[in-house]
């Protein structure tokens, strides 16, 4: 049950994918997963998964159901379902959900509020 | 995992505003607002909508494209795409069912020497011209023998008429490809 990792085979069913030599400036929103391999300044607002990778920077305030960060996220995450920092991420930021991993080699700096008023939640 | 290594692309859902800036290839079949500028190819699919000042190598449009579009090398609308903005690209290709409503500025045509260049040589090339005009050679046969020693009497005349063609309709070139 915990700990799961996503496989990339889960990723390559995303229909997003930003590549590394991508830099995007603005906004970003959707319904649908986004893979993010570039840089992206901004804004992010998603109803679904977001997948930071290795290789992505991300300087942006983001919101979505899961994030699942792999590279560098300068921002704060708000996630209705789950935030997972991978070893080898940077994150500086506030987290708020219901459920947040972080892993071993993880870099994080910023609050973790887990406390979320949805009656949804277990 | 085969598509990510140096494909982008924008999904059907996702909205991009403000500026999207890269070197590899991008697809887009979401929505991009703002600036788009690649140094590849940008592949706009039907779902795809660019409201955007776009600056790219080669564009292909099968999608929506409102905006101005920058091309180093090409711009292609295929039967689906509909684009309302300017295009600037050495090459232009509209294929029959695009819709497409702007300007189009295949950079400095060159109205090709043979044209051009009447003015100076059109001597030299009027020789092979006379058979576009039977006319000419019909009413003085006679004359023809001794025109290969002093040409310049007839040329005099057909090189009025190139110029004002090459003024007006050369700048504007578009390829229509039709499509089988």
């Amino acid at each position: 049950m915990a700990g799961i990792e996503k496989a990339s085979a889960s990723r390559s069913g995303a229909h997003t994918v930003i590549g590394s030599t991508i830099v995007i400036d603005g906004e970003i929103s959707g319904d649908e997963d986004l893979v993010i391999q570039g840089t992206v300044k901004g804004r992010i607002s998603l109803k679904e998964s977001l997948y930071v990778e290795s290789s992505g920077v991300i300087e942006a305030d983001i919101e979505t159901a899961n994030v699942e960060v792999s590279g560098q996220v300068t921002g704060n995450i708000a996630a209705s379902d789950k935030v997972e920092l991978k070893a080898d991420c940077k994150v500086v930021g506030d987290i708020r959900s219901p459920r947040i991993l972080i892993a071993d080699g993880a870099v994080f700096k910023g609050n973790v509020d887990m406390d979320v008023k949805e009656g949804k939640g277990k | 995992m085969a598509t990510s290594d140096t494909t982008t692309i924008i999904g059907e859902s996702i909205l991009i505003s403000g500026s999207l800036a890269g070197d590899e290839d991008l697809t887009v079949r979401g929505r991009v607002e703002g600036t788009l500028t690649l140094t590849r190819t940008l592949v706009v699919e039907p779902t795809g909508q660019v409201k955007a000042e776009v600056q790219v190598k080669n564009c292909i449009i099968a999608g929506v494209v409102v905006g101005n579009v920058t091309a180093t090398e090409s711009v292609e609308i295929t039967k689906e795409g509909r684009m309302v903005g300017d295009i600037a690209a050495p090459r232009v290709i509209i294929v029959d069912g695009a819709s497409f409503r702007g300007r189009i500025d295949m950079g400095e045509v060159d109205v090709g020497p043979e044209r051009r260049v009447t003015g100076a040589t059109a001597r030299a090339a009027a020789p092979s011209r006379p058979t576009l005009r039977p006319s000419a050679p019909v009413r003085a046969p006679q004359k023809v023998e001794k025109k290969v020693e002093a040409p310049p009497a007839q040329p005099s005349r057909p090189s009025v008429p190139p110029a004002p063609v090459a003024m007006g309709a050369v700048k504007r070139k578009v390829i229509v490809k039709t499509k089988k």
